[in-house]
């Protein structure tokens, strides 16, 4: 018969060893999570824009995908970055208040199933700049210091 | 012939993605229209089990007959009118005849669209929404899994489960304490699953076509989908129509699934289960009706073990009725082995994001009962218990 009670010196082991996997687990994305708390996220439009304001439900159903026009009926363009950028993240957390998992979730719901699109992926945040400022319905989202003069905050009421 | 289609289609494949990505990042060549949108996958399998054949010939032996490749495309005619359509085509050992079909083609149009609501009415051949899963089940990398939990979503019948052709009204409302959402669909199933008929009315020569059916799914998320509920349920119709030379007599079948769903989503966990009661009704066929109850249910969990590796743990039970529940009334009856009636299984897994657009996922279960079994695939007889081992390859863009 093996005894059914480990020693207490293994179990010790285990649980350091346990510790160290949980520490470098945690350690993911540390340094992007110190950078994100100090900025501020804006959804932001072209500087010609038909509207400059919006609801929080709004914002949502722009980045689900759902909403497709501004209030004065012409179409809204989404730009987004990679699931894995941090301003996607950051964006996410802050201002939709959801994890970017469950935002790719929706937008395959929709590609996939046929009763949607998914945003227009841009390879960063220069592009970003480059389609707000060419696309006249355009939405995205930049930090404070990459908002120039040529694109406006979408602000939320 | 069946490889060479595959080797065509594959290569389409990468032309098409090869030509998206050198021209821009959006998802469609520049000569199309704006709003069009072009996306894909294509997934390849690779299936043993120690007894029984899933997908081919598995048993002490390797199948790689499980392939899915779909391509489909949208296009926002107008600001509220989206027309789409999936081409898909798909091998699953003798369950799927490993056809190109069109999974859906349809038309959605915004009758009404605000900041917190929408109103949209949907026709053609529209994805069926059933529970969590079945609007987008082709696709691997919106599968929790590599099968999803067969209870609930049986793929030896997939067609009828997937799409139909009909007209849907949708609508969702979003609150400050979370959003809402409803379908309502009036539909036509379709019956061209291998399995489907030969289990209704066995060999006896004919068709089984779709009658009138409804379905409806109530939505409920909050925050953004941390919690998701939702509850369907549906009314499938279907009539056999014997060819000369029938044993059976024109029949009907009728089908009512109650889907209970459920899911907390956190930031690198999720939880899921799913409540499945089944009633179902065979009518005329020559016989005294025969009316049953099945009950399925499943509880899973995934894990994040690092942002590109993923586990997941499932327990899934699979009962066709609930008044038979070991199967021995029916083996009494029929000399057909009553584990044939019930199936448990537990799965582990794994999955590797290789890519944002590639994942090799891999996964081991341990089942016990045969209940979600393909007859076609097992006609010299089965294994209560057995175990099967399954990887998958993805890609999709």
């Amino acid at each position: 018969m093996k005894p059914t009670v480990l020693p207490s010196n293994i179990l010790k082991n285990r649980a350091v060893v346990l510790f160290i996997v949980c520490g470098f687990l945690l350690e993911n994305g540390t340094e992007q999570e110190a950078f994100a708390s100090e900025q501020l996220i804006y959804p932001v439009v072209n500087q010609n824009s038909p509207q400059k304001t919006i609801s929080r439900n709004g914002i949502s159903a722009i980045f689900k995908m759902r909403l497709r026009h501004w209030q004065d009926g012409s179409a809204i363009t989404v730009f987004v970055l990679q699931d894995d950028d941090f301003l996607h993240k950051l964006f996410c957390k802050q201002v939709l208040n959801v994890f970017p998992h469950q935002m790719r979730r929706g937008w395959n719901k929709l590609v996939f199933s046929g009763t949607g699109q998914a945003p227009v992926l841009v390879k960063d945040k220069q592009e970003m700049i480059e389609r707000l400022n060419s696309t006249p319905g355009g939405v995205g989202y930049l930090v404070e210091d990459d908002i120039s003069d040529s694109i406006s905050i979408l602000e939320i009421q | 012939m069946r490889h060479s289609t595959f080797i065509k289609i594959g290569l389409a494949f990468t032309f098409i993605q090869g030509s998206l990505y050198s021209a821009t990042s959006s998802a469609a060549p520049e000569w199309l229209p704006k709003s069009v949108q072009i996306h894909g996958f294509a997934s390849q399998g690779l299936i043993t089990t120690t007894d029984n054949n899933f997908f081919g010939k598995t048993d002490d032996s390797v199948s790689f007959d499980f392939r899915e490749i779909g391509l489909n495309g949208s296009w926002n005619a107008l600001t509220d009118l989206q027309l789409a359509m999936q081409i898909v085509w798909r091998d699953a050992g003798k369950t799927d005849d490993g056809g190109v079909r069109i999974d859906y083609g349809l038309a959605s149009y915004n009758l009404y669209s605000s900041e917190s609501s929408v109103l949209t009415v949907r026709g053609g051949r529209v994805p069926t929404p059933l529970g969590f899963y079945n609007d987008t089940r082709d696709v691997a990398t919106t599968r929790p899994s590599i099968l999803l939990p067969q209870s609930i979503y049986f793929d030896v019948n997939r067609n009828l489960a997937l799409s139909a052709d009909g007209g849907y009204l949708y609508g969702e409302h979003q609150t400050d304490y979370g959003d809402i959402s409803a379908h309502f669909g009036l539909i036509v199933p379709r019956m061209d699953d291998p399995d489907f008929k030969n289990v209704i009315v066995g060999s006896s020569p004919g068709e089984m076509e779709g009658d009138v059916s409804w379905v409806s799914r109530l939505g409920y998320e909050w925050q953004g989908g941390r919690v998701r509920l939702a509850a369907t349920y549906a009314d499938f119709n279907g009539d056999y129509k014997p060819d000369a030379g029938a044993f059976l007599e024109p029949g009907a079948w009728r089908f009512n699934p109650l889907i209970l769903s459920a899911q907390y989503n956190g930031e690198n966990w999720s939880l899921t289960a799913e409540y499945a009661l089944r009633r179902a009704k065979l009518k005329n066929f020559g016989f005294p009706m025969i009316e049953f109850t099945g009950q399925s249910f499943y509880f899973q969990g995934t894990y994040e073990l690092t942002e590109s590796i993923e586990g997941i743990v499932r327990y899934d039970e699979l009962v066709w009725d609930l008044d038979d529940k070991k199967g021995d009334d029916f083996a009494d009856l029929t000399g057909k082995p009553g584990h044939s009636r019930f199936a448990q299984d537990w799965t582990v897994g794994l999955r590797y994001k290789i890519l944002p657009s590639l994942m090799l996922s891999g996964e081991y279960h341990y089942i016990n009962g045969t209940g979600w079994l393909s007859e076609l695939e097992n006609k010299d007889g089965t294994t209560q218990h057995w175990n099967m081992m399954l990887f998958m390859l993805s890609y999709s863009f």
